[in-house]
């Protein structure tokens, strides 16, 4: 097992790498960052200067081998933008991020797992047409109209929730979290199921699939045959057996859900590294960008890993052949 | 042409509401200050947010007029070329400090410094010298009657405080103490500041001048997502934001407890050539010629612009239309030339074959897509404009990042371009704009098409250091006709500035964007 997590960390190394240098090719093309640095009146000298002295003048593979390089020291450089330090600057704004994630992911959860179960033992009801019908409706609407609708309905109109930001924020060692306060759980709210209804969807529909499928296998015949109670029957033999192959998606899908917040971010004005991402394209930031970059990579690696020994723990056939 | 409206709806009314209880105030824009260093950075963003904290020697009032500020007085310097300036005594800096003229010595010496990107104001500046703790010089190298004008934006930090906290210097690459921290002689002070977050400042109690706000409080959000903020003005979240775009003021005044500020900024936008090339660049049919060169082509671009449509469809009749690069009530603006080229396409189309292209050409006309509000639909709307007269305008937009490098490239053939003039003179435009680009004296470095008038480059100095008024006015009438008569640009409109607020919450929208919170009243 530990030979299994050490060899997943040193392919992760590698796709980081790979990461970067792709990214880093392709931030030539973002656009200059001296003209967004300076002002106006800035000469075209003093531009000159200060592009040299940044190394933007120095080869792709040289600009690219330093920044490797420093990263591997751990040195993560400063800001254009901001001049501060780029670690310090991610830092702090990936408590928002996952945050956002998770509970957008618990969201998704409870709600699309019960459903997916309804929809799968229920298929011709009513509510079932009409959840199916809703959910097509909600991953059919880009995310950003989703947020803009929230906001609109529940922020402006009714007034019950804040539009923008994180509300109020509870220090806790260096993390700042929104989780334990009201104020926290009530900004929260609206960017969390906007990012969480594609989710939801995917969820409830793999669950309906999976469930749909394995209540017509053999096993759960027989069960029903030998007269093993419907709710045991459900939740207990059924259920489980749907799990894996979720598990899997779902796991998959959460490191898209933490990369691909940067929609539901933008449009709550949520201060995440998704937010701290966008800004820095607009200024062609490209530490910040590089940075992030390869820390979303990590992500998704770190991600790939817990579902493979979630894998591990779900089935009991992946335990006996680990110690076969 | 109305003149220049300078807005100054919530100047009046603030006065009248002095003595109200302290409030909290809550702002937002689209951009955060990347710093909170005076010196590091020359973009508005960070120049309106630090007005509010900082001060110079000089300020601006409501109606941009240069005023008294940590400088009681000021006059030219005699015997040599230059101002001396008389400080305000018994003022102090936030952190309890007093201000003398070692203060001011040392923040020319950070600014001027290669680390900081405002030092191009003292480019004229040859010499800086202590009188004594309340009075300093500033030598310039010829007469120069704009100095005050141009420092407006020059802010005040304390010595003490930037040499004990190892911050004497702008940070270019790595943060300092300054870029986190303020220290100024200001109206505010900071309290907090997360970047790209929140930033609070609360009212400064020992500011010197008698304040006329009521803000005890102010939380500045920075809200990229124009919808987003939109929604925080409408939910109550914020009192006021800057800008809101053109399309949501209905919304806006749809509602009750809102309002919309609507004023002209001192922004013309206007079309450049690329007067020097050789050829044509994204031309299908002409080759290996440059009919832009010719005044009479470009004149017939000028007349096949509808700006009475554009400004009915595009700006919903908020934009006023402009005859040179900068608007009516800007100094030095050329009354005797007012006149912009009238839109007659029948004109255009004559002009085109006198100049020995009956059937028209097509050419590339490159535009930004998020600098300038409606950009990308101007050049839409101009290039079908364009087309019927025959000039077929391939167009390609982008974002601003990528813009600048392109149009520095001289990858154009014809290009979009805005221009406020820093010192809100008309010597600004002409030294950026008009004059030969010469790296070396630092002229004409936003000269992209290479316009290039020997007149004008000789008259540039002229004016700069011309004092007496009349004189000065003549000089520059004679640059705006010469470039009027060759087209060196088409200037277009100024651009309208929108901002929207709570009924209750009187402000003054000042021409240049800046937003001061010493004008803010809550009632």
């Amino acid at each position: 097992m530990v030979y299994f997590i050490l060899k997943r960390m040193v392919q992760s190394v590698f796709v980081m790498l790979a990461v970067a240098f792709l990214a880093f090719s392709l931030f030539r093309f973002v656009g200059d960052p001296i003209t967004q640095m300076t002002g106006v009146e800035t000469s075209v000298k003093d531009q000159e200067r200060l592009r040299e002295e940044l190394g933007l003048n120095d080869p792709f593979i040289y600009q690219f081998t330093r920044f490797t390089g420093d990263l591997l020291k751990g040195d993560f450089g400063f800001s254009y933008r901001t001049r501060q330090p780029v670690a310090k600057m991610i830092a702090s704004r990936i408590p928002a991020t996952l945050e956002l994630g998770v509970v957008a992911l618990i969201i998704s959860l409870l709600v699309g797992i019960p459903a997916g179960v309804y929809t799968a033992l229920k298929p011709r009801g009513v509510l079932t047409q009409t959840i199916l019908m809703t959910t097509l409706v909600g991953v059919s609407i880009p995310t950003f109209v989703i947020g803009i609708m929230l906001i609109f309905i529940f922020g402006v109109q009714l007034g019950w929730l804040p539009t923008f930001g994180r509300g109020g924020t509870v220090q806790i060692g260096g993390w700042e979290s929104s989780l334990f306060s009201v104020d926290g759980w009530r900004a929260l709210l609206l960017p969390a199921i906007t990012l969480g209804v594609y989710q939801l969807t995917l969820t409830m529909r793999l669950v309906r699939a999976e469930m749909t499928e394995v209540m017509r296998s053999d096993y759960i015949r027989f069960a029903m045959a030998r007269g093993v109670p419907t709710a045991s029957l459900h939740y207990r033999h059924a259920l489980a057996n749907t799990m894996v192959p979720v598990i899997t998606i779902i796991g998959l899908q959460f490191g898209g859900v933490i990369a691909f917040s940067i929609v539901t971010e933008s449009v709550f004005q949520w201060p995440g590294m998704g937010l701290l991402f966008l800004e820095s394209i607009r200024f062609v930031d490209i530490p910040v960008m590089g940075v992030y970059l390869v820390v979303i990579a990590f992500f998704f690696v770190l991600v790939n890993l817990v579902v493979d020994l979630l894998y591990v723990a779900i089935d009991p056939r992946l335990r006996i052949k680990d110690v076969s | 042409m109305k003149t220049l409206k300078l807005a100054l709806l919530g100047g009046a009314l603030s006065m009248s509401a002095m003595g109200a209880s302290a409030e909290t105030f809550r702002w937002a824009s689209n951009t955060d200050p990347q710093t909170m260093d005076p010196h590091a950075v020359n973009s508005a963003p960070v120049l309106s947010f630090l007005n509010n904290v900082y001060e110079g020697l000089v300020r601006r009032g409501q109606g941009m007029s240069i005023e008294p500020s940590l400088a009681t007085s000021w006059a030219p310097l005699e015997g040599e070329n230059g101002w001396r300036f008389t400080l305000r005594e018994g003022v102090t800096f936030q952190d309890g400090a007093a201000f003398t003229s070692e203060d001011v010595m040392f923040s020319y010496q950070r600014a001027s410094n290669e680390a900081a990107d405002v030092r191009s104001w003292f480019a004229p500046v040859s010499d800086v010298r202590v009188v004594n703790d309340f009075t300093i010089d500033f030598v310039t190298t010829a007469p120069n009657p704009l100095f005050p004008d141009s420092i407006a934006n020059f802010m005040i930090l304390d010595k003490g405080w930037a040499e004990a906290n190892d911050a004497s210097l702008p940070a270019r690459d790595a943060e300092n103490f300054a870029t986190m921290n303020v220290n100024g002689t200001g109206p505010f002070t900071l309290v907090s500041r997360d970047p790209g977050v929140r930033t609070t400042l609360s009212s400064n109690a020992n500011w010197w001048d008698e304040a006329s706000h009521n803000v005890s409080e102010a939380v500045f959000t920075p809200i990229g997502n124009s919808a987003t903020g939109l929604a925080a003005l409408l939910s109550g979240e914020v009192d006021f934001i800057q800008p809101i775009p053109l399309q949501d003021i209905a919304q806006v005044e749809g509602r009750d407890g809102f309002k919309v500020l609507e004023g002209e900024e001192t922004r013309v936008i206007m079309f450049g050539f690329g007067h020097e090339h050789e050829a044509l660049l994204y031309s299908a049919d002409v080759k290996d010629a440059n009919p832009f060169a010719d005044p009479r082509v470009r004149l017939a671009a000028a007349h096949a612009l509808d700006l009475a449509s554009i400004d009915r469809v595009l700006f919903r009749g908020k934009i006023e239309t402009a005859s040179q690069l900068v608007p009516a009530g800007i100094s030095g603006f050329s009354e005797a030339n007012q006149d912009r080229p009238a839109f007659d396409p029948e004109r255009a189309k004559a002009l085109l074959a006198e100049a020995g292209y009956p059937d028209g050409f097509s050419f590339g006309l490159k535009c930004p897509n998020d600098r300038y509000i409606n950009d990308e639909a101007l050049c839409r709307a101009a290039a079908s404009m364009f087309a019927a007269v025959g000039l077929n305008a391939e167009l390609s937009t982008g974002p601003v990042r990528d813009y600048w490098p392109q149009l520095r490239a001289d990858d154009f053939d014809m290009y979009l371009l805005g221009w406020s003039p820093g010192t809100f003179d008309m010597e600004h435009p002409i030294r950026f704009l008009l004059h030969s680009q010469d790296n070396d004296k630092k002229l004409g470095s936003w000269n992209f098409g290479g316009y290039s008038n020997a007149r004008v480059d000789e008259l540039l100095p002229q004016i700069q250091q011309e004092i007496d008024p009349s004189a000065r006015q003549a000089l520059v009438d004679e640059v705006v006709a010469i470039t009027q008569e060759e087209l060196a640009y088409i200037p277009l409109y100024t651009q309208p500035l929108i901002w929207a607020a709570k009924d209750n919450v009187d402000l003054t929208q000042r021409a240049d964007n800046f937003f001061m919170l010493r004008w803010v009243t809550v009632n």
